[in-house]
């Protein structure tokens, strides 16, 4: 069959459905067909599925005429989703062509849900078509003759790349990509990604830089032009809104009318604890909405997050309070309405998000704006113009992580075992680890072998094993059966199963909460009052309760920050409240009384203008610095400040960062004059600086934690029967004190500061925002009180960072007191 | 470097290691020193820097040479977990040793006894002298204190600007002694501190008496 026969099978399809295909769908078949690689760039629920599942499936027709007779068994083409939550959706869109097209094939889903009947039962035989994570695809390469299950597979689709690009599944997802490119002799490798800033160079990332693969590849942009409008909330006596709060409960009532007039409305939320709080609220203020509302976040079981998909799908639901778990995959067609609660943080983010609305194509998107606090309708207003403009952040591809190179290795040490020179072509020809030198690949070969780098006396270590011709293999059944539990990149807080005691599976809860609690406590979870039971093998146990609780189960891992594109959206839109009235965009004007509060006690900087402020108060002497570049650049802003600061004279400090400044909070006054005199801003030694800075806080020990459970060098447990995440945690600790005092060089506790480094702090961000702020004038403002600006930030207790340049021993001379709460 | 009380009418000197000196008796006792640890890990694939093991031997070494005692009491969690190599190397330890030894058992203690009695070491649940007595687990009895460890004990100091620091800690109450945990790659637990109780935090080489002062009690 010629490429014309074939693309009339799939025109006649779509013509069956009432459909025609977008020129985007049929440039990406045509250039499947001609055996080429590519990125496509298309929004979800743009048919972006029906763009590649065709082209494969013809693939196969072209290849077997008589494919509806018969059937050719064997994997041909993988498709890799972040979100096992998806698979169902991609499984049945897949079931459709390969049904309709009479084809014979067969569609399976392998993840951490399946059966081990099911996957025993693939090892035998793989579907034709296989739907997984990158973790099970690596779970799949620590299989024994793994390259006899991939060898015939023809296509690989990384679907939402742009999600799995920025982290470290994006790295497992390389080198899964570099020994597949080995084993598959014909193998096409497609990404599908929403817009991004940094479109090319993912195509780069996914295809490797200067590969063959590269080459032969396209870019394919869906170019919808969709109309998205955004509507901003503001509540019409300003002078009551908080100046702080992050759940903006108070605007309540201003989201009825909206759900009600609407087919099917989203309200996405930030955190999944805020989405348990809205929906109980919601309830409790409008009792006529029960059973029209319903709740979706990560944390809760699986059937009931499918209902609430299906439940949406068949227009059931007036309403659903969701978080990021509804951001990606799953069409749903009947939602008219979106409402954002709180900043997004990220234009690309409230994009997809606007876009869930009026999914079909040629719809309008229309997506409500909900303010927490009253700086946020800045955001708000600066959010419009990003619309506007379309102006979308980049995702910063990681380098060098040895952490899951080292996991990579081990992997392919316990099912056929590796030859090192092999391996080390295909790896350095990732993205990742393009620069990496022979040396460093030697290092990581010595950490395998011996946990170290040389023999040393008295010492047992045991993990890969060097055999005689060479090959590097696992021999011991215990360490790979402890990497495999262990496979996966992901590092959050560790999750403990929520159940009735009497069984029942409720969903997952992330055990520093747990830790908060006492038998008998009651907390919100999954939109029920559960009373608190006991721990028991990684399971809460709990029963219903009816009483009442103000306890509202939480999840720590979920903190964003403004992108650099969305912090100079912000400063101009903050600029804008100088200028006549005219000249400003409803938000800003409605915030005109806390503009006029902020200039009485200090002032609303210009863009020439950098601010600090000083005050005093019960908690110490406060200092308040409002770059407003996003809170990753301030929370090395304020690390670098905070010890440049210390140099002049021994002092501690405790720091508080948000989207907008910083806080350098101690318990004795800083002299800011003489920080004004020693010029303090300077970007001369910033790098030095930096790392020093970072000695004395705790930011790269966090970062150290992953790190040292990717490489396998903490054991996180058995599912159901681990250790608690204390263990874990005092472990990760307690090594890297024993590598700071031991091992400073070894390169996985370096990494943790280069992370710290490029990825936290986001030190090329940082030279520029310095750069700029050393054209501006510094206005030093001492208060009498916190400003309006200084409140969300004096008030943040929780993520508070230290540093200190003193002698613990003086710290607790001082410390005389010793509190009890 | 030390720092001195009384308990019952004895004397007794509390040193930076975690170690502590009945003086009358010349009894020295040290606790959760969990040797064998880093071994253990290293040999389930954790690559823990091997020469911070070496480190557990020097601090015992810094205790002994403090005092000088007669009688040494382990107060359990002398060794992590199953025989490795590192009991070579305590071999070698316990063989350039005069003074007696004891071992209180541990929960962690699960090489066998014989192995101990080979080298000389006693090894007992419990040990007794006069008003007091040694568990690895802390215990109450009427009218005789206590001296144990198992809890890793630590505490947490908090200052004006939002300030805090943890710190490894003696615990005392009316009745019993924890003593801190001596091993290099072990954790702590933060005791909850009451106004009944005295706690002696270690900093560096000086062990510092922490003032106890409540908001509220």
């Amino acid at each position: 069959m010629n490429r014309q026969q074939l693309f009339e099978i799939a025109n006649s399809w779509f013509t069956n459905q009432d459909w025609k295909p977008f020129p985007f769908q049929k440039d990406t078949w045509k250039a499947f067909l001609q055996g080429k690689n590519g990125l496509l760039n298309a929004p979800t629920g743009s048919g972006k599925t029906y763009a590649l599942w065709f082209p494969i499936v013809l693939n196969y027709i072209k290849q077997n005429p008589n494919y509806k007779t018969k059937h050719k068994k064997g994997l041909k083409a993988i498709w890799i989703t972040p979100l096992r939550a998806l698979s169902q959706e991609i499984k049945q869109s897949a079931e459709r062509v390969v049904t309709d097209l009479e084809t014979q094939m067969t569609v399976g889903i392998r993840s951490g849900d399946t059966t081990t009947k099911t996957r025993a039962a693939q090892k035998k035989q793989m579907p034709d078509l296989l739907i997984t994570t990158p973790e099970s695809l690596q779970l799949l390469l620590a299989t024994k003759g793994y390259d006899k299950i991939f060898k015939d597979c023809q296509a690989i689709v990384v679907d939402e790349w742009h999600e799995i690009l920025g982290t470290k599944r994006g790295v497992q997802m390389e080198l899964a990509l570099s020994r597949l490119k080995s084993i598959c002799k014909k193998l096409r490798i497609w990404g599908i990604s929403a817009t991004i800033g940094n479109m090319e160079q993912a195509r780069e990332v996914l295809l490797g830089p200067a590969s063959k693969a590269l080459e032969n590849s396209v870019l394919i942009k869906a170019n919808l032009n969709k109309k998205i409008t955004v509507k901003s909330i503001i509540p019409n006596k300003m002078e009551t809104f908080p100046w702080r709060g992050h759940l903006g409960l108070h605007l309540l009532e201003y989201v009825v009318p909206i759900i009600k007039n609407s087919r099917t409305t989203l309200l996405f939320t930030n955190t999944r604890s805020q989405c348990e709080i809205w929906f109980q609220k919601i309830l409790e203020k409008h009792p006529e909405f029960a059973g029209e509302i319903a709740m979706h976040h990560g944390s809760i079981n699986k059937e009931t997050r499918i209902w609430v998909e299906n439940a949406i799908r068949n227009e059931s639901l007036k309403a659903v309070v969701c978080t990021s778990s509804l951001d990606l995959g799953v069409d749903f067609a009947p939602v008219e309405t979106v409402v954002q609660i709180g900043g997004p943080k990220g234009v690309a983010r409230f994009l997809q998000r606007a876009g869930r609305s009026g999914h079909r194509p040629g719809k309008e998107s229309v997506i409500y704006f909900l303010p927490t606090h009253a700086i946020e309708l800045i955001e708000a207003s600066a959010l419009q113009k990003a619309v506007k403009h379309n102006t979308v952040e980049d995702r910063i591809p990681y380098l060098n992580s040895y952490d899951v190179l080292l996991q990579y290795l081990t992997t392919l040490a316990i099912s056929d075992g590796f030859y090192p020179n092999k391996i080390f072509k295909e790896v350095s020809e990732t993205f990742c680890y393009q620069a990496m030198s022979e040396d460093y690949w030697q290092w990581l070969l010595n950490f395998l072998v011996m946990g170290s780098q040389s023999l040393q006396s008295y010492d047992e270590y045991k993990k890969v094993e060097i055999e005689e011709d060479g090959k590097f293999k696992v021999n011991n059944r215990g360490v790979a059966m402890r990497h495999r539990f262990q496979i996966g990149t992901i590092v959050g807080d560790v999750n403990l199963t929520v159940k009735y005691q009497k069984g029942g599976y409720i969903g997952t809860i992330e055990e520093y909460f747990v830790s908060k609690l006492n038998k008998g406590d009651v907390f919100t979870f999954a939109g029920r009052n559960l009373e608190f039971i006991r721990i028991k093998d990684m399971q809460v146990h709990v029963k219903n309760s009816k009483k009442k609780t103000s306890k509202v189960s939480s999840w720590m891992g979920s903190r964003l920050t403004l992108s650099a594109q969305m912090s100079e959206l912000l400063r101009n839109e903050l600029y804008s409240s100088g200028e006549a009235m005219e000249n400003q965009s409803v938000e800003i004007r409605s915030l005109a009384h806390i503009f006029e509060r902020q200039r009485r006690e200090s002032i609303v900087p210009q863009p020439d203008e950098f601010l600090i402020e000083t005050f005093k108060s019960r908690d110490g002497h406060h200092a308040v610095f409002y770059p407003f570049e996003g809170r990753f650049v301030h929370e090395a802003m304020g690390s670098l400040l905070g010890y440049r600061i210390s140099l002049l004279s021994p002092i501690t400090f405790s720091l508080a960062f948000n989207d907008y400044g910083f806080e350098l909070l101690s318990d004795k006054p800083i002299d800011m004059q003489q920080v004004l005199d020693n010029n303090l801003f300077t970007t001369d030694f910033l790098l030095d600086d930096l790392q020093k800075s970072l000695n004395a806080t705790e930011m790269a020990r966090r970062k150290f934690r992953d790190i040292a459970i990717i490489s396998g060098m903490v054991f996180t447990g058995y599912p159901n029967k681990g250790i608690k995440m204390k263990h874990l945690q005092s472990n990760s600790q307690l090594l890297f004190e024993v590598f700071r005092d031991y091992e400073p060089d070894n390169l996985l506790f370096q990494q943790a500061f280069t992370e710290t480094f490029e990825h936290q702090l986001e030190e090329g961000r940082l030279r520029l925002s310095m750069e700029r702020i050393a054209t501006q004038k510094i206005i030093w403002k001492q208060c009498e009180k916190p400003t309006p600006f200084a409140f969300p930030l004096i008030t943040d207790r929780l993520s508070r960072e230290r540093l200190s340049s003193e002698k613990l021993e003086d710290r607790i001379r001082r410390m005389a007191a010793l509190l009890m709460k | 470097m030390t720092h001195p009380i009384q308990i019952k009418e004895e004397s007794f000197q509390l040193h930076y290691s975690g170690a502590l000196f009945w003086e009358n008796q010349s009894l020295l006792m040290m606790s959760d020193v969990h040797l064998g640890k880093i071994s253990h890990f290293r040999k389930y694939g954790a690559a823990v820097p091997q020469h911070a093991l070496l480190k557990n031997f020097e601090t015992m070494d810094v205790a002994i040479a403090q005092f000088d005692p007669k009688h040494v009491v382990f107060m359990g969690d002398l060794f992590h977990s199953s025989l490795n190599k590192e009991w070579e190397l305590f071999e070698d330890w316990v063989g350039q040793k005069k003074m007696q030894l004891t071992l209180v058992e541990g929960n962690h203690d699960i090489i066998s006894p014989v192995k101990y009695e080979a080298l000389g070491i006693t090894i007992t649940p419990e040990f007794s002298l006069g008003n007091f007595f040694m568990t690895h687990h802390p215990e109450e009895r009427e009218g005789q204190f206590n001296f144990s460890g198992h809890l890793h004990p630590a505490v947490r100091l908090t200052g004006l600007g939002r300030q805090s620091v943890r710190l490894r800690c003696f615990y005392k109450s009316s009745v019993q002694m924890i003593l801190p945990a001596m091993g290099e790659f072990t954790g702590s637990h933060t005791m909850a501190v009451t106004k009944e109780c005295e706690v002696f935090a270690i900093l560096g080489d000086t062990v510092l008496p922490v003032q106890v002062h409540g908001r509220k009690a």
